[in-house]
């Protein structure tokens, strides 16, 4: 019986699982498709962090350096998983880098991609300089350091965020009909950012409903409103269009509450993107044959099981933003999980 | 030209002109009617300041919206649905100036139960704020001033002059200051109640508690209405009150 766990991904979720395997003693294999462990925090540059307000190398930068330490974790980059064979606890594994092992237990920790807000043509990303996305807002944040029109360079005096972007919407097919979860919290944060930076800077929401759920609602909805003055208009944001004669957008919508029609200028629109499974979700989901939503194409955890990270394959635990949008912390959490279920599986104990 | 969905437009977005000419084309004739479209074009953020600038406006970054205030409100409930203190907020903090205004005749209708304020789950002070909306509206000449200061005005001067107020003059003097035709009487030149101009729901007011008086009761009140009494040593009291009331920035003499 093999003694190895293979761990598929390099994000907070694979990273999490690989560090409890390595601090339990089990030798482990971390395969990374990117050439920088992380996942899409690290590599993207994500700013600050829901919900706890910390940057990603303050959250996952310990994670990271404790793998890469750990003489049990065999971090490989560059690497995907090609095939896999046999049953638990003897899967046989290859790798992309020509390798084969024999592993009793697999992690996988695939993740998200984020929306690609070009497929919603209506609201002009791509066409017009001043809509971006609010990954490109983060990166604002942590490259540049400031806040800016990319159209001229100069300060928006108003911001509007638009809820929702490849998320709960059939028009995009049965895929994108999910909630993003994240999204809302972000938005309150980024817009909480921005207007303790620049207080003259006026920040709208426009929202359907606002989804802080639990203890979020305070933090990243109460206190934006109250504390920082951010407004929230009810109305999804239908149209984006730009105005020659003043060189400010319009965002076309209903205000649902006044039931009028508006079109509102504004110098800078996020859009605040949806999550998909990535690439290697859906691949890895073929090679280990693991359950899928129909619609959404996230992995689905065991129908019998009442944990989520029990996936319908023996021996193979899933974790993280493969099974669907979660945030940090809990891919975090659900990785420690996944890492801990699957020493149990290839019947680790711990010795005295 | 008939306009169809008649009820859905706004009296004030529809244009009817004699002539009409559009980039230089006469369109006169059947072209005479134009409706205004009804797109929010922008916000009005500076009312916002100026809400929350006052210290009853403060809590209004407060409210989410979730209409607990409205739903307990006894004016928008049993008298018009267009009393709706949930959305002057949302249009206050919006700056929707003119959908504020449509609906100014209701505004000062509060009759402040305060069921508002004390139910709101965010801490709302609804009554307090809708206050300091009405402050800036009317600070903007776009809305009377509260028709219940009339009052209110007429009560004070009546109690500054003699240090209490006289019922049968409140009541019939208070009517003429409301633009009635009241008769006078020609020495004292006071309002002669029941006589003149005065409205029948009026006279059934009054006439009704006064059935129920005695008679040497009826009779001191018409004397008070004709000799005014003061308060005793109200003079010098009044010195006082003056100069409370200059100091707190209230004296409206």
């Amino acid at each position: 019986m093999a003694k190895s766990v293979l761990v598929v991904g390099g994000g907070p979720a694979g990273l999490a699982a690989a560090r409890t395997l390595g601090k339990l003693g089990i030798p482990t294999i971390l395969v990374e498709k990117e050439q920088k462990l992380g996942g899409r925090p690290v590599l993207e540059d994500y700013h600050t962090l829901i919900p706890r307000k910390m940057t990603p190398q303050q959250v996952i930068g310990p994670f990271i350096e404790e793998v890469q330490n750990n003489p049990n974790i065999d971090v490989k980059l560059g690497v995907e998983l090609e095939a896999c064979e046999g049953e638990a606890p003897n899967f046989k594994v290859r790798l992309s880098n020509g390798e084969e092992h024999e592993v009793g237990a697999i992690v996988v920790a695939t993740g998200f991609q984020h929306f690609d807000a070009k497929r919603k043509g209506e609201l002009g990303y791509g066409i017009y300089p001043d809509v971006i996305t609010n990954l490109e807002l983060e990166q604002m944040f942590s490259r540049e350091g400031k806040l800016y029109r990319p159209s001229n360079g100069q300060l928006p005096k108003r911001v509007a965020f638009v809820f929702c972007v490849g998320s709960r919407d059939r028009q995009l097919g049965v895929t994108n009909v999910h909630c993003c979860r994240y999204g809302c919290a972000l938005s309150g944060l980024q817009g909480s950012e921005i207007r303790e930076k620049y207080p003259d800077v006026d920040v709208f929401c426009y929202y359907m409903d606002v989804r802080t759920y639990g203890t979020w609602e305070y933090p990243f909805y109460w206190a934006p409103q109250e504390k920082y003055g951010v407004r929230y208009v009810r109305g999804r944001i239908a149209e984006i269009t730009y105005s020659p004669t003043d060189g400010r957008l319009r965002v076309k919508h209903e205000d649902t509450i006044v039931q009028r029609p508006a079109e509102i200028p504004m110098d800078l629109v996020v859009l605040v993107l949806g999550m998909e499974p990535s690439e290697g979700t859906k691949k890895v989901a073929k090679i280990l044959g693991l359950a899928q939503d129909p619609d959404s194409q996230f992995l689905v955890p065991a129908e019998d099981a009442g944990s989520n990270i029990i996936s319908n394959k023996p021996g193979v635990f899933i974790a993280g933003a493969c099974k669907g949008p979660i945030d940090i912390e809990s891919s975090l959490s659900e990785g420690e999980a996944a890492g801990a279920e699957a020493a149990t599986f290839i019947g680790a104990k711990v010795s005295a | 030209m008939a306009i169809h969905e008649r009820s859905l437009v706004d009296p004030e977005r529809v244009l009817r002109k004699e002539r009409l000419v559009i980039d230089g084309v006469d369109v006169s004739g059947d072209w005479n009617l134009i409706i205004l479209p009804r797109v929010v074009e922008d916000y009005d953020l500076d009312f916002y300041d100026e809400v929350i600038a006052q210290p009853e406006g403060k809590t209004i970054v407060n409210c989410y919206q979730c209409s607990y205030c409205t739903a307990s409100c006894p004016v928008h409930n049993y008298w018009d649905e267009r009393y709706n203190p949930r959305h002057f907020i949302y249009l206050a903090r919006l700056g929707l100036i003119d959908e504020l205004q449509k609906r100014a005749d209701v505004m000062w209708r509060c009759v402040s139960c305060h069921k508002c304020t004390h139910r709101c789950p965010k801490g709302v002070l609804v009554e307090e704020v809708l206050k300091a909306i009405l402050r800036v509206m009317a600070k903007r000449g776009i809305i009377e001033e509260y028709p219940s200061k009339k009052f209110d005005k007429f009560f004070m001067d009546s109690v500054y002059e003699y240090g209490r107020i006289e019922d049968g003059e409140l009541l019939f003097g208070w009517i003429e200051k409301q633009g009635y035709q009241v008769v006078k009487d020609p020495i004292l030149k006071k309002p002669i109640p029941f006589f003149g101009g005065v409205p029948d729901w009026l006279k059934d007011l009054a006439a009704k508690p006064i059935k129920n008086m005695n008679i040497s009761f009826l009779i001191l009140n018409a004397k008070h209405m004709l000799f005014h009494p003061r308060t005793k040593n109200w003079n010098r009291f009044k010195q006082v009150l003056r100069k409370v009331m200059e100091e707190e920035g209230v004296f409206t003499h």
